[in-house]
């Protein structure tokens, strides 16, 4: 019983995770930025959201307005910084360094704004506990959590094989030098990836705060695991990124049934490192 | 490289020119978390300070003397800490400073030992701030006081099995440490602990295990995220009793009807309504418990100050510390008495129902 | 006086640090993001055995930066198997696993609550109680690493990291040991954050995990990109610079409330700046 309660736990965590991984993945795979300030975008549609809905917009409004914002963050993020970078041959790390100061700024912005306290969706509806399987208890925004992550995981796979674009986006993150000389402009597409990849991270940057409460600092641990994912996954595989985020999900919900908490964690990173020295292209690579 | 030099010394000189103490001013200092993970308890305490040095200096100051309070973010981190403390210390003169936090106030200890600071703790509870330093004050009991009076409730209560849900860091294991050894001494057993990272609201793992040892009783030793815990423990069906120690004081958490049946001691430190009223019109939050805390603390070193002006003695660290106990006893938001580096104060336990805090029984932390 | 004391004490230490980590990310070209892990054990080392008394200062250093050496080499061989991107990755998964273990591991550590009262560093038998006294222990550990440093860039040696990471594959066609001259690089950055670590312990007096955690991995990258990756000047302005920003923003004036919140934000501010108009760093070679 506890097994299963703790599978379907982890199922929930796992899939928000999955599309912050994916989104990140999206990002990398095209661009090669260590897009760390993208914890900063995930972190701003959970407080547009709330901010709307404690003005008394409609949900649908101020969810939408939050992917809005979220979206042209990710785009201003690219075009004003990333953009400039690559244009001065900025390295790896001045690239991951400009990162970091931008997560700085956006976490410290709301920290200003909103302060620092844990502020709460107030949406009786998603509380609504639901009994599944027998008698594991979802509430209505954990179910909720798992439809659109499980959505947002097909549309993104739809639209990387099926659309023009995304098929553009592709071409960009196997040869961009390929890709300038074909006249796919990598720069826009670059500008494209970053912003339907914020859209994207907006959605989890919802859903988990609706359950957990928002924070202005609280970005950065979702985004590390889901790069650990990411990476676990193979770069450039989606499937192999929102797959690993609810695998190490599991682990640490599972693995409670074997060890105490405290350690949860620290075995999740000890396999994940025993498996990158095994296997360091990722799971998924051949999937390329 | 030569040309580096210039601004390098530029900001030295601007570092070195930090402004001296204006003469009508009394200035204090406070080192307290006030961005990162922790900021969302350093910015309680810090409003806490704030709005009673408004208040005091709203209605003349002491003795005509404006209080002003110079804050820094240590970031819960004690090498900062250090820093700070030195700065505020040493170059700004500062007698008293205020702080939060096991590890920082652990850091600063020995500094405020050698260099005759008074550190006055009103946030952090580790038991091995009692003897840290005798010039670290703790103007809240150590957790243990408060476990001790727990347990026995509990025991006498009929609730002998327990379990722990504890957030590794240093107040919340101190609270696990405290009841591991004290609920067992009333005659309890403890059925299983599991840890939660500070900050992280997602308890439900750690819920579902508890409950699975089948537990009459729950001890919670958090300081953040309790609503977040308690709506999770309802939604979850969870039917154990929950208790806690004063961080269960949370207007938004016993507000809920989730927190319905929660058990706590608490130090008896409500503010009077239309303080608390007062304070959420200006800040737009409620009072929380950390918020109280440095509000009470505040008052105590404006008692302090107040009896050493008058008695014309210079504010150092060591006057105000020697005063501190030799005033004794103290009426901020609450009656509070130092018969050691730990004030002893009086404790309720209460129970949280239909939306209110209701003390059942009254008791003393000694 | 003691402000500077500590601040020099503090910089001294972390100007160890940051040759440690520009060995290894800026000289080397290994992209470790760990390095905060192996400054701590080297910190619990000196605490462990100076607080049960086992040995004096000096040997506790010795100790420590021993097991330094060989657990940085074992934490960088993966970079060995494990090229550019992977290898940050599994850098951080070692980082979180340290924390884990620094948190958890209570008997060794103190978990989260810490080691308090480490106690002050000694040499030739006498306790160095004075704030003086151990800030010119720490600036001498600073210039003793900084001469170590400059030797190794000077001599054959650091002529072949420099071949190794402009093109390892021409490197080992001349018959030079990537291998050997990798671990070599490693060994020395771990003694720099191995001693690094026990001046740490017995400066502060009090550790706990939250100095050792990914933050401050990161701290120390960006010391040394706003330094100047690669070079030995570079490593000395990063973290006197980055360990004075904080102080000084301080005296920007801004309503308390927010004032902590816009600090960092300025913060972040000059780091994007720094990054677009210099990103060879104050002192670096041209990247």
């Amino acid at each position: 019983m506890l097994a299963l309660q703790l599978l379907c736990n982890g199922i929930v965590t796992g899939c928000a995770l999955g599309v912050v991984a994916v989104s990140f993945s999206f990002v990398y795979a095209t661009t090669k930025i260590f897009h760390v300030a993208h914890a900063g975008v995930y972190t701003l549609g959970g407080y547009v959201a709330w901010s709307m809905l404690g003005h008394g917009f409609p949900t649908a409004v101020a969810v939408l307005t939050a992917i809005a914002a979220a979206t042209a963050l990710g785009a201003l993020i690219q075009g004003l910084l990333y953009a400039r970078l690559e244009r001065r041959k900025a390295t790896h790390l001045v690239v991951l360094i400009a990162s970091l100061g931008t997560l700085a700024v956006i976490q410290n912005i709301l920290a200003a704004v909103y302060t620092a306290d844990i502020l709460r969706f107030n949406l009786p509806w998603g509380a609504e506990v639901f009994r599944v399987a027998g008698n594991v208890r979802l509430t209505m925004t954990q179910l909720l959590t798992v439809v659109v992550s499980l959505v947002a995981y097909g549309g993104v796979m739809w639209f990387s094989n099926g659309t023009i674009l995304g098929k553009q986006i592709r071409a960009v993150a196997s040869n961009p030098f390929l890709a300038e000389i074909t006249r796919l402009q990598p720069r826009r597409v670059h500008i494209y990836v970053m912003a339907i990849a914020s859209a994207l991270v907006c959605l989890p940057g919802i859903l988990v705060p609706m359950d957990f409460g928002l924070q202005p600092y609280n970005g950065i641990t979702p985004l590390l695991t889901a790069t650990i994912a990411m990476i676990a996954g193979g770069v450039g595989s989606i499937t192999g990124a929102f797959v690993l985020a609810i695998v190490i999900t599991e682990l640490q919900n599972m693995s409670l049934l074997f060890i105490p908490g405290e350690w949860s964690i620290g075995v999740t990173f000890f396999i994940f490192v025993i498996f990158m020295l095994f296997r360091p292209t990722g799971l998924f690579a051949a999937a390329r | 490289m030569r040309h580096l030099l210039r601004p390098a010394i530029g900001l030295l000189a601007i570092m070195l020119t930090v402004t001296t103490a204006r003469a009508e001013t009394i200035r204090f200092g406070a080192i307290l978390p006030l961005t990162g993970p922790g900021a969302m308890i350093g910015t309680q305490q810090m409003r806490g300070i704030q709005f009673a040095v408004e208040k005091i200096n709203a209605a003349g100051g002491v003795r005509g003397n404006k209080i002003e309070i110079v804050f820094e973010d240590n970031q819960a981190k004690p090498d900062q800490s250090i820093l700070s403390f030195n700065k505020l210390a040493d170059l700004q003169h500062l007698p008293m400073i205020f702080t939060a936090y096991s590890g920082p106030s652990l850091a600063m200890a020995p500094l405020a030992t050698r260099k005759k600071v008074l550190l006055i703790n009103a946030g952090a509870q580790a038991d091995k701030l009692a003897t840290a330093s005798p010039y670290l004050v703790n103007t809240l009991p150590t957790i243990g006081d408060e476990i001790k009076i727990l347990s026995k409730y509990l025991i006498s209560e009929g609730k002998k099995q327990g379990t722990i849900l504890f957030e590794n860091d240093a107040a919340g294991i101190a609270g696990r440490d405290d009841f591991v050894k004290l609920f067992p001494a009333a005659g309890g057993t403890i059925l299983s602990q599991e840890p939660a990272q500070f900050g992280q609201t997602d308890y439900r793992p750690a819920l579902l295990k508890l409950a699975d040892a089948k537990p009459d009783v729950m001890l919670v030793s958090i300081t953040a995220g309790l609503l977040q815990l308690a709506q999770q423990y309802k939604q979850l069906g969870m039917t154990y009793t929950v208790a806690g120690t004063t961080f269960f004081a949370e207007p938004a958490t016993i507000a809920d009807p989730s927190s319905e049946g929660f058990i706590h001691t608490q130090v008896r430190i409500d503010a009077p309504p239309e303080l608390a009223a007062e304070f959420k019109a200006k800040y737009g939050v409620e009072m929380e418990f950390f918020t109280r805390q440095y509000y009470n603390a505040m008052q105590i070193v404006v008692a302090v100050t107040d009896r050493l002006l008058a008695e014309g003695k210079p504010l150092t660290g060591e006057t105000m510390h020697d005063m501190l106990f030799t005033i004794g006893k103290f009426q901020g938001l609450i009656p509070l008495e130092f018969k050691s580096n730990t004030a002893s104060v009086p404790l309720d336990i209460n129970v949280m129902k239909g939306g209110k805090d209701v003390t059942i029984k009254q008791m003393s932390s000694d | 006086m003691d402000f500077w004391f500590s601040y020099i004490a503090l910089a001294s230490i972390y100007v160890l640090l940051g040759l440690s980590t520009n060995l290894l990310v800026g000289i080397a070209g290994i992209f470790s993001v760990s390095q905060a892990a192996v400054f701590g054990v080297g910190a619990y080392i000196v605490a462990f055995f100076l607080m049960n008394d086992i040995t004096s200062f000096l040997p506790a250093m010795a100790i420590a930066a021993v097991c330094c050496i060989a657990l940085n080499i074992l934490v960088t061989l993966p970079a060995l198997r494990v090229s550019g991107d992977y290898f940050v990755v599994t850098s951080f998964g070692i980082q979180l696993l340290a924390t884990a273990v620094f948190t958890n591991w209570t008997d060794g550590t103190g978990g989260a609550n810490g080691l308090p009262g480490i106690p002050p560093p000694d040499l030739a038998g006498k306790a160095l109680e004075e704030s003086w006294q151990v800030v010119l222990l720490c600036l001498g550990g600073m210039a003793l690493g900084c001469l170590i440093f400059w030797l190794v860039m000077r001599a054959p040696f650091g002529r072949l990291l420099r071949a190794i990471r402009e093109d390892e594959l021409a490197v080992a066609a001349t018959g030079k040991s990537v291998l050997r001259a990798k671990v070599s690089a490693a060994a020395l950055a771990g003694a720099f954050a191995g001693t690094a670590g026990g001046l740490y312990a017995t400066f502060l007096s009090f550790i706990d995990p939250s100095s050792f955690d990914l933050d401050a991995s990161i701290l120390l990258l960006t010391m040394v990109v706003v330094g100047g990756a690669r070079t030995l000047a570079g490593s000395i302005i990063g973290p006197f610079l980055l360990l004075a920003l904080p102080q000084i923003l301080t005296l920007v004036d801004i309503p308390t409330t927010i004032a902590a919140a816009a600090r960092q934000l300025i913060y972040g501010v000059l780091l994007i700046a720094f990054m677009l108009f210099r990103p060879q760093g104050l002192a670096g070679e041209k990247l």
